[in-house]
């Protein structure tokens, strides 16, 4: 049931919410927000990933009145992840592709076994995980790697349509052949 | 592309709804086409937080959690939702403390703003892609395989109509 409630498509949505050692949320934090965005991300090296966040939280927002105050007693590091395919060979790729990445941001929280042991890595993921209750994607049935494809696809196409907007037929349907003979 | 993150407190009585009513929204197309039809959402994702599966902490109300990954920034998709779905979207949130139950839209803003998740790290793989790019890719790359089936064995004339078709077709997610 929880496994189908985290999952729409190809898509699996995965929320890990982890207590971090007290002391350490500074060190985190810093780590966090220094992590490389674009091709250098860690994250890109997983392939399968379409949106991943990775947050601290440290408080509960007070609504005010009537609601009564929530406070926390510590931190939780949030890691939520749209991949394609199903959480153990995600959490693989993890411990293939990210190992010490992923161990530093999630070493700061209590009971981390490391990804070097796979099979603890997954129990102490499992035991993190918050099921999602429902979740909607927009194109379900589409992997990371369909959508980068189709959109460097689109741009040949749109190119190859400006360049060959004055060719006749036979001319149009030889550079047709010659540009896209790999599809 | 923006990642919007929520946590929010479910009062004690509205929780039985919330559990009832997101299996059955879940199994319902329309419903899933609802929140998506504005064409400004990649993945979206609600979770119920139980108060007792927060390690370590005792809280006093159940949390909903919530994640969506959008063509930013927020603000200007707010209207939007108080104002064509505000059904759902009070369905929703509409027993959470202090919420303020839409239409208008302004003060939905400001508690969206006062519970939004700032900071911390964000990864996209397509990021400059907008929800609607990402689809009309995705269509164009499906009538394109089609094209490209049959280009090698139609006559020049014949294929030059094929491909003006195509590209009459495929307009829109060009």
């Amino acid at each position: 049931m929880a496994e189908r409630s985290n999952r729409n498509g190809v898509a699996y949505s995965l929320t890990v919410i982890a207590p971090i050692v007290a002391g350490h949320e500074e060190e985190l934090r810093e780590h966090i927000e220094s992590l490389p965005m674009g091709p250098d991300d860690p994250l890109a090296r997983l392939g399968s990933l379409h949106f991943s966040r990775i947050q601290i939280f440290s408080d509960l927002v007070y609504q005010g009145e009537p609601q009564k105050h929530d406070a926390l007693k510590g931190s939780h590091l949030v890691f939520t992840s749209s991949f394609d395919g199903d959480l153990s060979t995600y959490l693989a790729a993890i411990c293939d592709r990210l190992g010490e990445d992923a161990d530093g941001w999630w070493r700061h929280c209590a009971g981390y076994p490391g990804t070097a042991d796979r099979a603890a890595f997954e129990r102490w993921i499992r035991d993190h995980q918050v099921d999602s209750s429902m979740f909607s994607v927009a194109y379900p049935q589409a992997t990371v790697a369909d959508v980068l494809d189709s959109l460097a696809l689109r741009e040949r196409i749109v190119e190859f349509a400006a360049a060959a907007q004055s060719a006749g037929p036979e001319e149009l349907q030889r550079r047709f052949l010659a540009e896209f003979a790999d599809r | 592309m923006v990642g919007l993150t929520l946590f929010t407190p479910i009062r004690p009585q509205w929780l039985w709804m919330l559990k009832i009513g997101f299996p059955i929204a879940r199994r319902l197309a329309f419903q899933h086409n609802r929140v998506l039809q504005f064409e400004f959402i990649h993945y979206v994702r609600w979770s119920i937080l139980r108060r007792d599966q927060l390690k370590g902490e005792q809280l006093r109300y159940h949390y909903l959690f919530f994640e969506s990954n959008f063509d930013g920034p927020w603000q200007h998709y707010i209207d939007a939702f108080a104002y064509v779905i505000p059904r759902n979207i009070r369905l929703l949130w509409g027993r959470g403390p202090a919420f303020p139950y839409p239409p208008p839209a302004e003060p939905l803003k400001d508690w969206i703003a006062m519970n939004s998740m700032e900071g911390g790290h964000y990864y996209c793989a397509y990021p400059e892609a907008s929800t609607r790019m990402v689809k009309g890719a995705l269509d164009v790359r499906e009538r394109f395989a089609g094209l490209v089936e049959e280009a090698g064995s139609l006559d020049p004339e014949a294929f030059a109509a094929a491909y003006e078709r195509f590209l009459a077709d495929a307009q829109a997610g060009l």
